[in-house]
Formats: structure tokens, sequence, C-alpha cells
């Protein structure tokens, strides 16, 4: 846990999306329909817009906060309570204040606007308490613990992310996936978003994948969709730790983007019980030649197999297949 | 050395990282060997829409002066510039700037003798040279060769006026290690370091590097944006000149280009932050000093 110099708020700061209004041009506008908004999730999706040239998003913001912690410790004066987007693709930050409601100040509610051309991909929204402690004013005495997700293009609000698997022909498709002519997939984990690339010139696979065929076809494509997952994650845990960003003093940086999300989605099952920070400092360390790099495969391996449900899905495939022996048999 | 490229296509484009990979020689970044623009220009990417933003020659030719024009002087000298006049030449939104492809297009296909001319260290004692660090071709925006630049104009950018984008790539030190941080993302903040270098306050690399460090540090528990408050953003200014691309003459050579009319940040929140600041470094300047006379 962080230590701070100064005393903050105990209670917890809790933010939600209540309302969310497109603008576009010659002042169009929309109301996002409560489908593209999930408080479960803490996600908003705004490709759910049913005009695609919208500019601005306005978010409605409402926040409660712990006003009778603030008043009966009376440690804080000035208290603010403000919204922040910022998105780390685009070095974007944008902050709004919100203001006290009725009610003695426990619900705080406001507007933040989002300008969809400073936006690439997912926005995060944060609310934080700030006050003048023991004379320093802007100090952060609470967030939130969670910040929620503003997806610029997602059409479902939620806050796991799902692959993207396209089908391709690797022997006519683009230059460099020629080499890969008899491989039935390859991951590709070099754009904005890991994609998995079908090769549709591998016979058969397609129709497994998508599970059209037999009962058998549909048992063992699960189970090779799961191992395709278990791929994947491997390939881009790969490719996160291989690009990290280093400070002065060689803490290494988490990735502002799904590299970040997909480390720190791993890092507990590869550290069971260790801090996420501490964590990929130690991932580093091995990657980089000091301790065992060797040692760690198996980790990142059960990590990645856990994320792509591998035990559950062969289970079921075990299960499957004893089931249809018996129906050949009766 | 690595040359011009033989084939220069009506129009930017985008090439991914895979792609890009088969090109990046050693050759390339020893400085010997340049692109084969031709099998280059067959993997790329088109990009969306017919926009007169795109059009190659018109970055292309600012960067043919920028190489005359420094031809004589250290190459670090010509990103205070160039980082404003590709920043005004090139008038991308933040959400198209952010697509690395677009920068690695750039290093690859447009100009890979300028990231040569730029990038390539100085000779060793030995005579021996070392060569361009792969990530100046295809790298975080704080170090791809052209990214660094249009960022830094960008977060460093008062509104229209770029003159605080010059002082800061003015100093190497101020560029690389400020813009990698988050702090930079509030422009008062951005403005306050420029600030700070303009009175004298910083001067040396360490000394930039360290008040960097102080207020990136403090801004842990301090919120810069509820001290130092920032006008409303208001995207209509970007789109207008964006829009206006088309009609616009090539940006001037002598005299400092225009960016966005976007509003200007709040003089009152930058003189507050620069009082502050200096504490800051006050504080963080007689600590470097005890430990560097304890070493």
């Amino acid at each position: 846990m962080r230590v701070y110099p100064y005393p903050r708020l105990s209670g917890a700061v809790t933010a939600r999306v209540t309302a969310v209004r497109l603008r576009g041009p010659g002042d169009t506008r929309e109301q996002l329909d409560s489908r593209g908004c999930s408080v479960v999730e803490q996600v908003v999706a705004l490709g759910l817009a049913e005009r695609d040239d919208w500019h601005t998003a306005r978010l409605s913001v409402a926040a409660t906060v712990p006003i009778r912690e603030i008043e009966s410790k009376g440690h804080w004066s000035d208290v603010e309570v403000v919204a922040v987007l910022t998105e780390g693709a685009t070095n974007a930050r944008t902050v709004a204040r919100l203001a006290p409601g009725p009610g003695g100040g426990r619900e705080w509610t406001g507007e933040i606007e989002l300008n969809r051309d400073d936006h690439l991909d997912r926005v995060s929204l944060a609310v934080h308490v700030v006050a003048t402690v023991g004379g320093t004013a802007g100090r952060v005495i609470a967030s939130t613990d969670q910040d929620w997700v503003i997806d610029v293009t997602a059409d479902a609000p939620l806050r796991e992310r799902r692959l993207d698997v396209s089908t391709v022909s690797f022997a006519r498709g683009a230059e460099w996936l020629r080499g890969f002519r008899e491989a039935p997939w390859i991951v590709d984990t070099s754009g904005r978003m890991p994609t998995v690339r079908l090769n549709s010139d591998f016979e058969g696979l397609v129709a497994l994948v998508e599970g059209t065929g037999s009962k058998v076809e549909r048992v063992v494509g699960e189970m090779v969709l799961a191992q395709m997952c278990a791929d994947v994650w491997t390939a881009v845990f790969h490719t996160a730790i291989g690009d990290l960003e280093i400070e002065d003093d060689g803490t290494p940086l988490f990735p502002p983007d799904w590299r970040g999300a997909v480390l720190r989605e791993m890092l507990p099952d590869i550290f069971p019980g260790r801090a996420a920070e501490d964590a990929l400092r130690e991932v580093h360390i091995r990657r980089t030649g000091e301790g065992s790099w060797a040692d760690l495969q198996p980790r990142i391996h059960y990590a990645a197999g856990r994320r792509a449900e591998v035990p559950g899905t062969l289970t079921a495939t075990v299960r499957g297949i004893e089931r249809l022996d018996q129906e050949t048999h009766a | 050395m690595t040359s011009r490229p033989e084939h220069l296509p009506e129009r930017l484009a985008l090439i991914s990282d895979v792609q890009a990979a088969e090109y990046i020689s050693t050759g390339l970044l020893a400085g010997r060997e340049g692109i084969p623009s031709i099998a280059l220009n067959k993997v790329v990417e088109p990009l969306p829409d017919d926009d007169a933003r795109w059009q190659l020659h018109r970055v292309r030719d600012l960067l043919d002066d920028a190489l005359s024009k420094f031809r004589d002087e250290r190459p670090t000298a010509a990103d205070a510039w160039l980082a404003p006049r590709l920043h005004a030449t090139l008038r991308l939104t933040r959400r198209e700037a952010a697509e690395k492809r677009f920068w690695t297009y750039m290093a690859l296909g447009v100009a890979p003798d300028y990231v040569v001319w730029r990038h390539l260290s100085e000779p060793r004692a030995d005579g021996s040279r070392g060569g361009v660090a792969r990530d100046r071709f295809v790298g975080a925006h704080y170090k791809q060769t052209f990214a660094r630049l249009w960022w830094a104009a960008e977060l460093f950018r008062d509104g229209p006026d770029y003159r605080p984008a010059v002082v800061a790539c003015g100093n190497q030190d101020m560029l690389n290690s400020a813009l990698r941080l988050d702090i930079v993302d509030h422009r008062p903040t951005a403005l306050a370091l420029v600030g700070l270098m303009e009175k004298g306050s910083v001067r040396t690399g360490r000394e930039v590097n360290a008040l960097t460090r102080a207020v990136n540090a403090a801004a842990a528990t301090l919120m810069y944006d509820v001290i130092a408050p920032d006008t409303e953003p208001d995207g209509e200014p970007l789109r207008d000149w964006i829009a206006g691309a088309a009609s616009a003459l090539p940006v001037p050579r002598n005299t400092l280009p225009e960016g966005p009319e976007e509003e200007r940040v709040p003089a009152d929140a930058v003189h507050g932050l620069i009082a502050h600041f200096e504490e800051l470094f006050g504080d963080a300047a007689v600590r470097g000093r005890t430990s560097e006379e304890r070493d």
C-alpha cells in the first residue's frame, strides 16, 4: 500500500455515468441508448451511437463521496470533486468539476465532454476528491477504485475485450502471411489490438472453429478455440513484456494500451500474491538476463492457459467424447 | 549513405510493424543503405479518404528544406525549426497522430534519409560510428523521429502560438524527458516548464531533468488541474483548421506558422505554476547538491 504524507479519506468514492449525449455537425443531438452504458461493467460503448458523425460526447457523471467523514474529521478544506478523462495513446486529459447536490453533499454531479478527435480507443474516467490539507492546496484525498472505461468504438459495453478473429488466405494474402502458409493460424500483435488470422487455405479449419459441423466437430472446435486463445495470451504477454518503457532508475512502466491490460491480468497468475508493480519488475529483470527467464515459462503458459480457459474446455471435451462414445455403443 | 527514396508516391500511407521490420536492416540502421522504395510501397496500406493533408510532397518538401537549412549545423538544431512546421503542415487530430503506422511510413517511405541524418550518432573517438536506434524508425511517440516532434509541438503550443514549443524543442533534455511524462498533458503545466526555461531558472540538462522529475513526483498527490485550471476544451477550431488544409499555402519557412485558433492557456494559471515549480525545484536542487557533495 502507498503511504501518503497527509491524511486521506478512508471511505470509498464511487462514480457512475448516468447519461450520454452526442453532438454532431449542424448541432445534431442524440441520446445514447441505455444499452450502451453498463453500470455493472462500468463501461460506456460509444460505438452504439446511431449517427457515426458525432463530434463530442457529453457524459453526465454522478459521484458518491463520504461527506460525513470529511465533516467529522475536519482535516480538509476547499473540498472539490473532479472528473478526469484520460487516454494514454493520445496524451489526452480533460477535467471537469462536479457540484454538490442537495442533501448535504454526499452526491456530486456534473458533465464532462469527450472530444472525439482527441481519442482513439479506450478512455478512462476517474473521479478524484481534492482538498487543501495542512496549508497545501490541491491534494488528492481520495479517488475512485476502478476507472470507468469509455470505449470510443465498441458497440457493446464490456470491460473484457473480444478477440478479433479474421479469416484470410495465407497463400494469397499479404506478403508477410505467405511465409506462414502451412500454419492453421497466427497471432498478429503488431496492431492497435492483437488479432488472430485464421488460414482459410487450411482445409476444414474454419468450419471447425465456427462450430457448424457435427457433434464431434463441435467438441473438437471448442478445444481448438481454447488452444488458439492460449496462443494469443502467450503471444501478447511476450509482446507486452518485450516493449516496456523503462524509467531512468530502471523501473519498468505498464504500457498505456492493451499491453498494460494484458500484463495486469496475467501477472497475478505468474507471481501470485505480489503487487502488480513488483511482479512487473521481477518479470522484466528475469527477461533482461538477471535471474531465470526459462524458469518463468511454465508460469506464463499456466497463466495463458487459465485466461483461455483451457482446463475447463479440456474437461468438457473429455466428457463430450465419453458421451459420444456411449451414444455410438448404445 | 541512406538517400532520399527514389520512388515517392503521391500520397502518404500506413505501414505496420510487421511489414516495417523487413525493411529495417542493419545497413539502414548503420546509415549505409537506403530503402527499396518501390517494394516498400507495394506492402503499405492506404490512408482512408481522399484528403489534401495526405499529399506526400507537402511534407517531403518541408524535410528537404530542413536538410538544406541545417546541413552544416548539428542535427539537433533542426528539431526546434521542424517541430512547429511539421505540425502545421500535417494538421492531424490526436486520434490520427496516435496511429503508429503513419509515423513508421513517414520514416521509411517518406524520409529515411532524414531519420539517418538526424539520429546517426556522432563518430566515437576511434572513428567508428554508432548506428541509428531502431525506435527512431518504429517507436514510442517520444522516440520516433517525426512523432516526437509532432507531439512536442502539440503538447507545448499555446493555442495557435508555437513559440513555447520552439523553446521546449531547443532543449533535448526537455524534449526527451518531459514528452514521456503524463504531466505535460495538462497545458498550464507544459507551459510552466517552458516558462522556467525562459526565465533561466533551469539551464543545464541536469537541471531540466531534476525539474521534470520533481514536478512529476509531486503530481502523484497534487492535482495541478485544480491548482491551475485550464480553459474548457473546444474541438471546433481544430476541425476548421483541418478543413482549411486543402487551400492552405505551404508553411512559412522563415517565420513561425500559426496553429489552430484554440483558446490560449490562462496566463495566471501558468504564472501560478511557475512559482510553485520554482519552489519544488529549489528543494530538489538542494537535495541534488548535497548528494553530489557526499559522492
